[in-house]
């Protein structure tokens, strides 16, 4: 069975320096990158991934080091399905509802 | 892999490309983005409705990761299916191997598929309380080739005992021939994309012979699984649930990541599809001797997978 403690959750956050043009350039060629690969936003500067193993994510962690800008800094995150379940978010002063994780069906 | 199925059911959508998504728009109103799915994720797209349409872009993204992209017709049944003519590196020497395969491994493979499929109805019949001995006791008698057809004779059996002696398997039938057609379609997607994937030619069968069927091997890959759907279906059926809904169709769906019992474990239906492609390949090619077929199915695992949603 597929369980909340085998999916995962992979995050990359980026500071990126976007100064002179060939650096916004650089930054936008990453997060063009990242989208490529399936990254989705959640954030500016931060994009998450929903993976079926922990082997994915080492897959992903790998694609993410090779299209790695020059400047600034990268950080990957890892976590469980079941921990991404509390992740809190206030949008203003409100409390969102806690998102779903995607189902194996999508149906449109 | 274990991928999303994703489908298209309602007339107004429009399917597209963006980066790595795969991006479905109504097309009436504001033109309102419905929703997202990576394309690497994706392991088949069933196009079920009439009114879509679609960029070539997205085709050819879809077809470059081998994921099947399905046309459906009334009924459920697939008419057609875009798919990738490259799934692996190794494919031109593996279509070699699969074409010069002699015809006594060929028949000691079907028997072995055979063989596992009526291990797996035996096990659904047993999960559903039904007598099972009638189809157990078929397996032994398999012989390379299954000469005498006892596919077909364990399926004569086998339908009246899951669902009723009133019951008729018929692919143009609705009810739960409707369902069993539809589950049967999105097996075949995920077992062409595992075949595909492994470098084989999808038209060159084991036992499957019919001139006008171009996925003979897909047919004779997914006869062990076709009992895990049967099992389903009998279930929504338990559950008063006689026709192909949204709410069944999920659940038909669903039953691709269902855990079997394989020698390595438990793993789900699409992954057990994809390691027997990838092990057929490997017979072919001489580098091992047997098919991972799944085990034969644990009653309990199994009643254990009737009892959630």
């Amino acid at each position: 069975m597929l369980s909340g403690y085998r999916l995962m959750w992979i995050t990359v956050m980026f500071d990126l320096p976007v100064v002179e043009k060939a650096e916004r350039k650089a930054a936008t060629d990453f997060r063009n990158t990242l989208l490529d690969m399936g990254f989705e936003m959640s954030q500016f500067s931060v994009y998450m991934r929903f993976c079926s193993s922990q082997s994915q994510i080492d897959t992903y962690i790998l694609q993410v080091e090779k299209s790695l800008p020059t400047g600034g800094k990268v950080n990957i995150l890892q976590f469980t399905d079941k921990q991404y379940e509390r992740i809190i978010t206030f949008q203003g002063k409100k409390k969102n509802p806690s998102k779903k994780s995607p189902d194996q069906y999508d149906l449109f | 892999m274990i991928g999303r199925i994703v489908e298209v059911a309602d007339d107004r959508r429009h399917l597209f490309l963006s980066r790595g998504f795969l991006v479905v728009q109504d097309t009436e109103g504001e033109r309102k983005e419905l929703g997202q799915v990576p394309l690497d994720d994706i392991t088949a797209v069933i196009a079920n409705a009439h009114g879509l349409s679609y960029t070539n872009n997205l085709l050819v993204a879809l077809a470059e990761r081998c994921a099947p992209f399905v046309l459906c017709a009334a009924n459920h049944n697939a008419v057609g299916m875009v798919w990738s003519i490259e799934g692996n590196f190794q494919q031109a020497k593996r279509f070699d191997a699969q074409i010069a395969a002699k015809q006594p491994l060929i028949k000691r493979l079907w028997a072995e598929i055979v063989k596992s499929k009526l291990q797996q109805q035996a096990a659904a019949l047993e999960a559903t309380g039904a007598p099972f001995v009638p189809l157990s006791a078929l397996v032994r008698k398999v012989r390379s080739g299954d000469p005498d057809n006892f596919e077909a004779q364990g399926a004569r059996r086998y339908w009246g005992l899951l669902l009723g002696d009133d019951f008729r398997r018929d692919q143009q039938a609705g009810g739960l021939n409707a369902m069993l057609n539809y589950g049967y379609t999105v097996l075949r997607a995920a077992t062409a994309r595992a075949v595909v994937a492994a470098g084989l030619h999808p038209t060159i069968g084991l036992h499957h012979s019919n001139a006008g069927n171009a996925m003979r091997l897909v047919d004779d890959l997914m006869e062990p699984f076709r009992p895990m759907m049967d099992l389903k279906v009998w279930q929504l059926h338990k559950q008063s649930e006689g026709e192909v809904t949204p709410e069944s169709k999920r659940a038909l769906v669903r039953t691709l990541y269902d855990d079997m019992q394989t020698s390595s474990g438990t793993t789900p239906v699409m992954v057990c599809a994809q390691k027997l492609a990838t092990s057929l390949a490997q017979v072919f090619m001489g580098e091992k001797d047997k098919l991972d077929l799944p085990l034969p199915g644990l009653p309990l695992s199994l009643a254990a997978s009737l009892q959630d949603d």
